[in-house]
């Protein structure tokens, strides 16, 4: 186990969240309250790979501002279309 | 790698954008050039899809039941597992270990691959099912969007092979190591952009 560092949780954080997301749009009966889980797990997603995969956090502020603004308004949208 | 040629040949941007006042920009210039434009490209994508199911709701909640989800929830192991795996790539030769380095890349090609063959498999299944572009417009947003990441994961695959063509050539070390890293967020990019069609094709009904 000493090289289960960072990236391996994160890399198992990413699965955990992405097998949650599939349960919620299977099986969870409200599809609007689903749609908003999933949306804000989507902006998690994308900013886990955006900080630690891409290197951002600590790397140029305006490509990182860029980068999440994708992840916040993208997964607006899912939310705005739950309630179409 | 910030008097990189690629990094300064640039300099029609305002003082304020550059490397010294806003951080370090990874990989380089023109691959975050193209990386903006690909965000662009899948913008429209996504803005298509919003936009047909506000016209088509019925169809756009019935469409992901009909698709293979098993497929696509394997799909996004598979490239968040590559994204991982070119992490550890980028991580090892920061360290001059250029045969680990070498490994994890491989081990993302390999990731890569899988993930296209899922990809033709499910569109094989999709065609025994009878599903096609012609079938709905939720189908036509599903095989525009998903054979453009398709594409996109392909010739990303190709150039991971002419990295490890480069590395093994000693191209890549501890101090030089941009164009390496150029490849590496690009790929992120392509695994972002499957993060937000996984669910829109496959989970929101």
């Amino acid at each position: 186990m000493k090289n289960f560092g960072k990236l391996e949780i994160l890399l198992c954080l990413l699965i955990i969240v992405t097998l949650f997301n599939t349960f919620l749009g299977e099986r969870f009966s409200s599809i609007t309250l689903a749609s908003i889980i999933i949306a804000a797990t989507v902006t998690y997603k994308g900013f886990v790979v955006i900080d630690n995969f891409m290197e951002l956090k600590e790397g140029n502020k305006n490509l990182r501002f860029l980068m999440r603004l994708y992840f916040i308004i993208f997964p607006s949208m899912i939310v705005v279309s739950a309630f179409y | 790698m910030k008097d990189s040629p690629a990094n300064t040949s640039l300099n029609i941007f305002p003082k304020s954008w550059s490397e010294a006042h806003a951080g370090r920009v990874p990989g380089n210039i023109p691959i975050w050039v193209g990386i903006l434009s690909e965000l662009t490209e899948f913008g429209i994508f996504f803005a298509a899809y919003f936009i047909a199911k506000f016209y088509y709701p019925a169809v756009f909640a019935e469409g992901p039941q009909q698709l293979n989800t098993a497929l696509g929830v394997t799909n996004t192991i598979v490239l968040l597992t590559s994204s991982y795996f070119m992490a550890k790539a980028m991580a090892s030769i920061r360290i001059d270990d250029r045969k680990k380095s070498e490994r994890f890349l491989w081990l993302a090609v390999f990731c890569g691959c899988i993930y296209l063959v899922i990809k033709v498999w499910e569109f094989h299944w999709n065609d025994l099912q009878g599903f096609s572009t012609n079938t709905s417009e939720f189908f036509t947003v599903y095989y525009y969007m998903t054979f453009n990441h398709f594409l996109h994961v392909g010739w990303a695959s190709c150039a991971i092979l002419y990295v490890i063509f480069r590395l093994r050539s000693g191209a890549y070390s501890s101090k030089d190591n941009s164009g390496m890293e150029a490849l590496a967020v690009y790929w992120h990019m392509i695994d972002l952009m499957w993060i937000l069609i996984f669910p829109l094709l496959y989970v929101l009904r």
